[in-house]
């Protein structure tokens, strides 16, 4: 373990891990409606920091009730959602594990939105729907776009005084920031648009924000499309930013005083090519439904969901691109591209399981870290399993996505049942052991 | 449970797909769903399509007179889709077109045959519609041989008479028509679409089909059959009936009971007649009726004359066919329009009740039914005796009275009254001045030439025109061609239409003859 590349520490500017195994960002809805926290979320948290994991990313974190995907996720809209995240924040440090913030906030891509939100459109760059669910939006004013700069701002400062070790600005897979970045959803015609440097304008004011409200000293990493594949679902949209765009952003981020980048790939989530893997149609048939009422894309969805005969239509649309991408490390070569042109830490995520595999993008150049997260919701103590020598838990995960559809209505977890040697009374077990222990006993 | 296969670029990820209680309730759910979709599917294709192919919708009439002229029988094709009985006529469409198919057949059309045609009506009388089989087809009804026409003058337009003998009529020369066009080079599935959409005929892409793969094949070998039976009776070589006249009891051998004409004794196939009047049928009840007397029986007489139209007994309309004898028996027949000498009408009757009335009753008949007893009216007289040309005679034979008790078994309409007679039967003469020509055979054009001897009656006349003569009493013979219309020229030389016999009053004074010949035109 002493020369293994992945037990190394990873050292950024204002943050040292103490290997090279981050929990990617990833959350069910058992927090509050209004976005207080609950104990499940710490007994989540914690069990990754538990099982070995040198970082957590949290769970999408809002930094406005607008830019929620879904109700009972935990926010950072305001002052006193602190001590509920200095308490997270507490229990996840007592193995040894830091802990960053995700603040995210959905434009557009507003899932469920909830009572709060349900008679407003979501603010977005773009006034076009989303291609996916149809989740109507509008293009945000010059107003709106300073006072959410003003929210990531104040989240940075809220997260810095509930003690985490760093803030991740969630610049991929679809939600604002790619909005306003990605020239396959951006169609402003003012500074906010057009160039790339334009469309890129929004993250680095909200970096230039954040470094005004918590200094220098606090990492920050932005999490970045290396690629939007915009065109991945369906072919006739555009194509979005590419490779070449996405390193010229990184370069910007990383002059804006970043201290990192977190390398994913895709416009939408989920998007086809990420999280890689299968797409469960009867689970979306169960869970998807309470979706429908929020796009106007998305009974058509859910009938290719809901009817055996659709859904091969669907899944051929899903799955046309998925034969040219490995199931892990989908985009560790573009990670490596963009390692190549900046000079902080790269970490990459992507259906990291794998052992040896991890090990080699990490030893070969191609990234510094790599971020997860099916794979340590199957087996919460991988980093350990790993450490151990071995290269693979006895039942890894599958990449059914299962966890993912689940994600929608049920407590997060594995819900791959032939895991469990086909015992689903066991699953549900392993599935709520989040609620353990209570908080009143 | 089934299973989806993901590919990826370096693994094939297999999951299972799995169903929940309520995805299996939905899943029988819809499966009895389209069950029941696809059995309503069928049923209604299947109602469709037996609505279209076991529908028998006869066309309707609520005047006796149109249900009389125009209205089914049954005469029409039915019985069974795959192998359809009865039947003299192709389907409606292709019956309409047939004179635009072959032209050179037909020139003059339809109504060239004496067939009578109405302004708003597409068909002749005595061609009834129904739908039958999937297609609208079409019949003969009683009124094809039993509606004729007279004018006073060429001048004056035609006065059709309901229950007239269809004095105009070649019959033969209609099923000559039909069976040669319908065997014509011509008569192709394309022609035959096409000259019935010009017709007006809306022919869907399934009507064309079947047409193709049905109608016109099966026209076509309906003709055969029936020209194989019926052959001998059509055709140059046969003997002409000419207007006015039909063979009645041969084409009913071959057609009926399938009997090979060409085996029967050549003298039994000299019989046309003329057709009768239906008029006054109630005091006919009990007569001797057809020419040779061969049954007493109403109803046994009509539903025999229908079989002579292409009923069968599977396909006949039996309130039909009630609805116009209940019409007959009280139709009485028309007036005589012209001048009557009244002087010389009642010296005739005396003259008629004395040589006449025995056999024919008198002019009480036309509106009471009078029949006095020790009258022999209605009954048959020895060939001996009567004298007359014994053609029609001999084709009625025992042999076919048998075989007519065959028909209708286990049923009310079951034959039980045909018989061979002795001779020819004689008949009340009311309306007689419009039934001409006279005798069985139509051989004595007018009555004057009927009072005449043997001899001295025209040898050869024309007939089928119907200019009325109202001095000799029938009508004009003189004519050969009219308006392109050629006229049968009868000769009385020839087989079957022998003109002698029945030599009452012919030895009276010429004075006489006329004063019972004006007072025949009360009858």
């Amino acid at each position: 373990m002493a020369d293994d590349p992945i037990f190394q520490p990873l050292r950024f500017r204002n943050l040292t891990v103490k290997n090279r195994l981050f929990r990617s960002s990833i959350s069910g809805r058992w927090d509050n409606y209004d976005g207080s926290g609950t104990q499940a979320r710490i007994n989540w948290e914690t069990k990754f920091a538990r099982g070995g994991i040198g970082a957590i990313i949290t769970s999408f974190v809002p930094v406005h009730i607008r830019g929620r995907i879904m109700p009972n996720y935990a926010m950072i809209d305001a002052d006193d959602k602190i001590p509920f995240w200095r308490e997270v924040v507490r229990s996840v440090h007592e193995y040894d594990c830091r802990f960053i913030m995700q603040l995210s906030h959905s434009g557009r891509q507003r899932d469920v939105p909830g009572i709060e939100n349900f008679m407003n459109k979501a603010l977005s760059s773009t006034n076009k729907m989303d291609g996916f669910h149809g989740l109507l939006c509008q293009a945000m004013t010059r107003d709106e776009i300073t006072q959410t700069v003003q929210h990531f701002a104040d989240g940075a400062r809220r997260a810095r005084e509930a003690g985490c070790d760093g803030v991740e600005l969630h610049a991929s897979h679809g939600y604002l920031f790619t909005q306003f970045l990605s020239s396959g959803i951006n169609d402003r015609t003012d500074e906010y648009g057009g160039p790339l440097e334009n469309r890129a304008r929004f993250l680095l004011e909200v970096i230039a924000a954040i470094r005004r409200e918590v200094g220098r000293d606090f990492h920050l990493q932005v999490k970045i499309n290396a690629v939007d594949n915009n065109n991945a679902l369906y072919p006739w949209e555009k194509k979005g930013n590419t490779l070449e765009e996405s390193i010229q952003v990184c370069k910007w981020v990383e002059e804006a005083s970043a201290d990192g980048l977190h390398v994913s790939i895709g416009s939408l989530f989920p998007h086809p090519q990420l999280p890689s893997g299968g797409f469960p149609v009867d689970e979306a048939n169960w869970w998807y439904g309470g979706m429908v009422s929020g796009g106007v894309r998305a009974y058509l969805n859910y009938a290719l969901f809901h009817y055996k005969l659709l859904r091969p239509i669907f899944l051929a649309l899903w799955n046309r691109t998925k034969k040219d991408m490995p199931v892990e490390a989908v985009c560790a070569a573009e990670a490596r591209e963009i390692k190549k042109n900046v000079s902080i830490p790269v970490i990459n995520t992507g259906g990291y399981q794998n052992g040896a595999l991890i090990r080699k993008v990490i030893s070969e150049g191609y990234v510094d870290g790599v971020t997860m997260a099916r794979p340590l919701i199957a087996n919460n103590d991988l980093p350990k399993i790993l450490a151990a020598g071995r290269d693979l838990p006895e039942r890894p995960c599958s990449f059914c996505n299962r966890c993912l559809v689940n994600a929608i209505a049920n407590p997060l977890g594995c819900y791959d049942v032939r895991r469990y040697g086909g015992d689903r009374d066991a699953m549900i077990r392993e599935v709520m052991s989040v609620f353990h222990p209570r908080q009143y006993v | 449970m089934g299973e989806i296969k993901t590919r990826t670029k370096d693994r094939i990820l297999v999951d299972e797909v799995h169903e929940s209680p309520v995805d299996r309730w939905l899943f029988r759910l819809r499966k009895i769903l389209l069950l029941a979709l696809i059995a309503l599917v069928i049923l209604v294709v299947v109602g469709r399509l037996a609505w279209r192919f076991l529908g028998d919708r006869p066309a309707t009439y609520s005047a006796i007179e149109d249900h009389f002229k125009y209205g089914s029988i049954g005469s029409e094709p039915g019985g069974s889709l795959r192998a359809a009985v009865g039947g003299v006529l192709p389907p409606y469409w292709i019956f309409k077109a047939l004179p635009k198919i072959c032209p050179d057949l037909l020139p003059g059309g339809y109504a060239s045959l004496g067939l009578i045609f109405e302004k708003g009506h597409d068909l002749p009388i005595g061609v009834s519609k129904r739908f039958r089989l999937g297609f609208e087809q079409v019949g003969l009804n009683c009124a094809v041989c039993h509606t004729g026409t007279y004018r006073a003058s060429p001048q004056s337009e035609p006065r059709i008479v309901l229950g007239m003998p269809a004095h105009g009529l070649d019959l033969q020369g209609f099923f000559n028509f039909i069976s040669a066009c319908t065997l014509d080079q011509r008569f192709t599935a394309d022609n035959v679409i096409g000259r019935v959409q010009e017709a007006g005929g809306r022919l869907g892409f399934f009507d064309r089909l079947l047409y193709r793969a049905q109608l016109v094949p099966r026209t076509q070998a309906a003709t055969l059959v029936q020209r194989n039976r019926v052959g001998v009776l059509l055709g140059d070589q046969a003997m002409q009936w000419g207007a006015g006249r039909v063979d009645t009891f041969n084409p009913y051998k071959a057609l009926q009971f399938n009997w090979r004409l060409q085996d029967l004794p050549r003298d039994e196939l000299f019989a046309a007649s003329d057709y009768p009047s239906l008029w006054n049928q109630r005091p006919r009840e009990g007569m001797e009726l057809h020419w040779d007397g061969n049954n007493d029986s109403l109803d046994e007489r009509n539903l025999s004359a229908s079989l002579g139209a292409g009923v069968t007994p599977v396909t006949i309309d039996h309130p039909a066919l009630a609805r116009v004898k209940q019409w007959t028996l009280t139709l009485p027949p028309p007036e005589y329009p012209f001048t009557i000498d009244a002087d010389l009408a009642t010296r005739g009757e005396t003259l008629y009740r004395a040589h006449c009335v025995r056999c024919h009753a008198d002019a009480r008949f036309r509106t009471a039914g009078v029949v006095e007893p020790g009258w022999q009216v209605g009954r048959v007289v020895p060939l001996a005796d009567i004298g007359t040309d014994a053609g029609r005679w001999k084709s009625y034979t025992f042999l076919f009275a048998s075989n007519q008790y065959s028909l209708y078994p286990d049923s009310t309409y079951r034959f039980t009254h045909f018989r061979k007679t002795a001779g020819y039967a004689n008949h009340p003469l009311d309306g007689i001045w419009v039934r001409a020509p006279y005798l069985h055979n139509g051989s004595v054009p007018t009555l004057a030439d009927l009072l005449e001897p043997a001899e001295a009656r025209p040898k050869a006349f024309y007939r089928g025109y119907d200019v009325y003569d109202p001095v000799k009493v029938g009508f004009r013979t003189d004519v050969a061609e009219e308006g392109g219309r050629k006229y049968f020229r009868y000769d009385t030389t020839l087989p079957g239409n022998g003109n002698g016999g029945h030599l009452y009053g012919v030895k009276l004074p010429q004075a006489d003859k006329k004063a019972i010949v004006e007072y025949m035109k009360r009858l």
